[in-house]
């Protein structure tokens, strides 16, 4: 790992840290009491989520009435959602495994946090299709069990189907992803730890030591699931574009769904890793470990996910009149001009206008207007699959079908209710993980701190090669 | 696990170019090294330390292939015997509409199988207990241990002299 | 060393594999099993190989250019390969002037849009499903999309190539090149996408003029990816055999391995997408393409799935196969005519139609299909009546094949003994001579 960096290369870790100060840096957050902010930042999610709660309990108790759907608008904010956080989650197992498979070094600053992150989204996604049943009690019903109803199955050829195990299988393996990485640093936090928390910690560590054969099964575990959940990262989207792709609805039967959402995904994702990444460094004093490199590679990946997400609104639309179909032409004509155009104005504007901002290196670079940016290209992400449903149901074939959405306080409430969610989690485990891989940044130290590579660096005052 | 007492004399190291030059330095004075424990993977070790590659893959290959065949067949077998149903004009044998369904369970089955794997074979899991040679070890420490419970002791000595003479920082014996 | 030496025996192989298929080309135009068609299979060949290796060189140049963007430094030490590809697209251009020439005298039926009258109502000719696209679908916009657009790209490729060039002799530490390489690698990415989108739509998806797929663009990026790949693996291990490129190892190969793989599974999920998605929602309009195919096509349906996943699949799984080259030489020649195969099946089941043609008893594959219906009738009952060069590749598209790849090969080795094999002075030399994976 002493392998020669090429001379533009920019330094990953910065201030000229000793392994012992990457430990320190990192674990202190677990040890020392939270300051204020998290305090207040903890409190409101947490009231956030109760009223979250309280919604959810409405919608079950009162019914789905509780809610704004109605014929034919069947999927609207639900699904909506539904459809955003998974979106949201992407960006968590793209971090991990693909830019693993990529070899980009800098993908230790953030992978940590990012899988936190995709596991909390999938949590709140996974919500919205469980509360959207209605009879949640009969949730049993979507699984594949030896049951006394016939008995009856399940229909695995639909693509509602095809999500459960998709989301299923996302969940378990990004947490199993997860969990792998953090073994180690769980040990590193125990080893440290005293009384209680160190009872605590070693039982999550399970047992490791740091042994060479334990490092080399890890590091083979890690490429292989990373390897697996690549291909897993693309399907999941995939799947979940399937339920609109496979339909006969003009707007929604396209066969470029697939690659489109995933990219979509890949986009608003990042997105929200730079927004609590950008907070997180703040807080916890990790400006040295997430740097400005960290999150211009970032906005890297973001204006070129943003420009193919362009791409296919442009094809979507060529495509809608060259095909001649006037239903599919009516589609795209009424989501500019009908009465969701404000929806898809604010989805244009934020996806794709704004992310092109991302090509020049100053604002790259710009942490408060990366800040910014973040916001507004989940809001547009929001506003994209609102179009893809809402504006689309709204409008299909039988002019006398047609009808008009606004959402209830339930379904504001339920889903201010998953940001709240997600927010007390994820401020939950900025206390009790590592938030940065330990390990891992350790092991890129010598090829990505400052003192190594980079202008500061200073040649010849320390091991670097080891052949 | 290990049952009974192990008595190791260990040696810590302060940086990852010194553990790997110690570790040379073993190999050619032919001394027969217990473990080596770092903070985090170090690489150039395993092929010093005479460590076979993990055939994980290969287990994860075997369990992916294993969610494959079942969820095709049991697809299969639901549409095609137990329970035949016309979906959407679509043959009862309609396997563009099982791809993904096996895809996933394919995937799930081999990170399930892989992950149990590496923690059986490793002896990991919840409530197993380190044994922990030094607390800095998983910090910024490298570490060199050999087997000394049945050892002469001008063997031993040797070996501490191997230590001094490679630069590690401490050297000290436990019980584990 | 580094300095490629064009030797006279393989400028003889070249020649004698060009002449080949210019020979089989033109024996194309006479022998047609499609009679009455304005020489179909002459210029559905000349189309299919001029699309499938301008797509190469194109996708060489885009892929160059995202690599830089990323900042990945493995590849440098091979990257003239990469830059005498893309410069093919001059010689694409000339080829598909050739076919545009065609398009304005009416010498081929290739497209049913350019057939007089289409757009005119009234006409007998008229088609009220294509009068409806010819905004898009005229010889002006096909005209206009292949000089400009692919003149666009070629500048680009030319641009990125000097600047490389003066690297070699006047790069400093400032690095001013590598900037420059940069700035205009990312300039292409966007401009590449769009324009390579709307040409493929033009040359090859408007050959089925009735049917459309969101997906297609990207489909047919994937395949020319993954031909280049295999191209360039086969160019590696050709060049490593004669004792050039000492500084690519088996580790360069074992990654352009892993592009392969992945990307022949990234292929796949694009065809399954639009596979899929079309068969699930059963919608005539749609599904009319696959019918063709799978009735009167099958050969070129399963082998297409076959050789471009199925195989590379398997035999690229495991790690050590991307490390023999016999292994590589074989699944990169396998998915390199595979994916011309791929380029096959998208184009000559469109092209049988519009030459008047039967594929199969399918119903109104063409809304003004009265000749097509008759003379379905005439020929009979069924459809799979085995027509060379359109079925399945006859012997002469293979000699074709060799010699469009022959011409490939030349320019290719010509362009590389222009310059130093491996760049001077570019910044990411060290990291990818040392590459290790």
């Amino acid at each position: 790992m002493s392998a020669p960096v090429a001379p533009v290369r920019l330094p990953l870790v910065e201030g000229g840290k000793s392994y012992h100060d990457i430990t320190e840096d990192i674990v202190s957050p677990t040890e020392n009491a939270p300051g204020t902010a998290w305090v207040i930042a903890f409190l409101i999610s947490v009231v956030t989520l109760g009223f979250g709660l309280f919604c959810i309990f409405w919608t079950i108790y009162m019914g789905i009435g509780t809610w704004g759907s109605n014929r034919t608008i069947g999927w609207a904010w639900d699904i909506t959602n539904f459809v955003w956080w998974i979106g949201i989650g992407h960006a968590g197992t793209l971090i991990s495994a693909i830019l693993l498979l990529f070899r980009q070094k800098w993908r230790t600053g953030v992978n940590r946090a990012a899988e936190a992150m995709t596991i909390f989204a999938v949590m709140c996604a996974g919500l919205f299709p469980l509360i959207h049943m209605g009879r949640i009690w009969l949730a049993n019903f979507i699984f594949p069990y030896p049951n006394t109803r016939g008995p009856l199955w399940v229909n695995f050829n639909s693509p509602l189907l095809w999500d459960v195990f998709a989301i299923s299988t996302y969940f378990t393996v990004s947490l199993l992803f997860w969990y792998t990485g953090l073994v180690p640093d769980f040990a590193t936090v125990r080893d440290r730890a005293k009384g209680i928390r160190k009872r605590i910690y070693a039982f999550l560590a399970f047992g490791w030591t740091g042994k060479a054969k334990h490092w080399q099964r890890w590091e083979s575990l890690s490429l292989v699931l990373a390897g697996i959940a690549t291909p897993l990262v693309l399907s999941v989207h995939t799947i979940v574009s399937f339920d609109f792709a496979t339909s006969v609805i003009p707007g929604w039967h396209t066969t470029i769904f697939p690659p489109y959402f995933v990219a979509g995904a890949i986009f608003s994702g990042f997105a929200m890793v730079l927004t609590l990444m950008i907070i997180t460094r703040k807080v916890l004093n990790l400006q040295e470990y997430i740097t400005v490199e960290h999150i211009e590679s970032m906005n890297k990946v973001i204006v070129a996910t943003g420009s193919i997400v362009g791409v296919a609104y442009l094809t979507e639309l060529f495509v809608s009149w060259y095909s001649g179909y006037v239903y599919e032409q009516f589609a795209f004509y009424n989501r500019a001009a009908g009465i969701y155009w404000w929806s898809y104005f604010g989805m244009m504007l934020c996806n794709v206008i704004s992310p092109q901002f991302f090509w020049i290196k100053k604002l790259r670079r710009n942490i408060t207007f990366t800040f910014f940016m973040s916001i507004f290209i989940n809001i547009g992400m929001w506003f994209e699959r609102f179009v893809i449903i809402a504006t689309t149901l709204a409008r299909d074939y039988l002019p006398s079908s047609w009808s008009y959405y606004m959402p209830t306080w339930v379904e504001v409430g339920i889903f201010v209710g998953t940001m709240g969610l997600f927010f007390t989690l994820y401020l939950i485990f900025t206390r009790v993980a590592p938030v940065v891989a330990i390990a891992e940044v350790k092991s890129i130290l010598k090829t990505a701190g400052d003192q190594y590579i980079g202008e500061k660096a200073n040649d010849g005052d320390h091991k670097n090669s080891a052949h | 696990m290990k049952e009974g007492n192990t008595t190791v004399l260990f040696g810590l190291y302060d940086d990852e170019v010194d553990l790997l030059n110690a570790v040379k330095k073993a190999n050619e004075a032919h001394l027969d090294i217990l473990d080596v424990y770092s903070p985090f993977p170090v690489h150039g070790l395993d092929p010093l330390l005479g460590l076979e590659e993990s055939r994980l893959h290969i287990a994860g290959f075997v369990y992916g292939s294993l969610g494959t065949m079942t969820a095709f067949g049991v697809m299969t077998w639901v549409f095609t015997r137990d329970w035949p149903i016309i979906f959407g004009g679509k043959p009862y044998w309609s396997v563009p509409a099982f791809i993904p369904i096996t895809f996933e369970l394919t995937v799930l089955f081999a990170a399930i199988g892989m992950v149990v794997t590496f923690y059986t074979i490793c002896g990991l899991g919840p409530g197993v207990k380190a044994e922990v040679l030094d607390d800095r070890i998983t910090d910024d420490k490298f570490c060199i241990a050999y087997d000394v419970s049945n050892m002469a002791s001008d063997k031993i000595s040797e070996l501490k002299s191997f230590f001094s003479g490679t630069g590690a920082s401490s050297v000290s014996t436990k019980v584990i | 060393m580094n300095q490629f030496t064009f030797e006279g025996k393989q400028r003889t192989v070249l020649l004698g594999g060009m002449v080949l298929g210019l020979v089989c080309l033109v024996l194309t135009f006479f022998i047609d099993p499609l009679e009455g068609s304005h020489h179909a299979r002459f210029w559905s060949n000349l189309l299919h190989n001029t699309v499938f290796f301008t797509g190469i060189a194109f996708i060489s140049l885009f892929v160059m250019c995202a690599f830089t963007t990323a900042y990945a430094g493995w590849f440098v030490g091979m990257k003239r390969l990469w830059e005498a590809m893309s410069l093919f697209l001059i010689v694409g251009l000339v080829l598909l002037l050739i076919i545009v020439a065609g398009l304005w005298g009416h010498l081929h039926h290739l497209y049913h849009w350019n057939v007089e009258g289409v757009s005119t109502l009234g006409h007998e000719n008229y088609d009220r499903i294509i009068a409806g696209k010819s905004g898009f679908l005229n010889k002006y916009w096909y005209t206009f999309g292949t000089i400009i657009f692919v003149g666009v790209w070629y500048m680009f490729a030319r641009k990125i190539r000097s600047l490389s060039l003066q690297e070699d002799t006047s790069g400093t530490d400032a690095y001013t090149h590598f900037k420059k390489i940069k700035f205009w690698s990312a300039f292409l990415l966007p401009i590449g996408a769009f324009t390579s989108a709307a040409m493929i739509w033009q040359w090859v998806m408007s050959i089925d003029a009735h049917w459309y797929s969101t997906m297609y663009a990207w489909y047919s990026s994937a395949s020319w990816f993954v031909s280049a790949t295999a191209f360039t693996i086969l160019m590696l291990i050709y060049l490593k055999g004669k004792g050039y490129y000492q500084n690519i190892s088996d580790e360069h190969l074992h990654d352009f391995g892993k592009f392969l793989f992945a990307f022949s599974v990234f292929w796949t999920y694009l065809w399954f997408s639009q596979y899929m998605l079309i068969w699930y929602s059963n919608n005539g309009e749609e599904t009319i393409y696959f019918r063709q195919r799978l009735d009167s096509y099958p050969v070129l349906f399963y082998g297409n799935l076959v050789m471009n996943f199925v195989l590379p699949f398997l035999i690229l799984m495991r790690n050590s196969t991307k490390r023999k080259h016999g292994t590589l030489i074989l699944v990169s020649l396998l998915t390199f005519f595979g994916h011309w195969w791929d380029f096959f099946y998208m184009i000559k089941p469109g092209v049988v139609i519009n030459a008047g043609g039967h594929a199969d008893h399918g119903a109104g594959d063409h809304s003004d299909g009265h000749e097509v219906l008759g003379a379905a009738a005439d020929h009979g009952e069924h459809a799979s009546s085995f027509m060379a060069g359109y079925t399945l590749p006859g012997l002469l598209e293979l000699g074709i094949f060799i010699g469009f790849l022959s011409l490939f090969i030349y320019f290719v080795f010509m362009k590389l003994k222009e310059a130093s094999l491996v760049p001077e002075n570019d910044p990411y030399m060290k990291e990818s001579v040392h590459h290790h994976v």
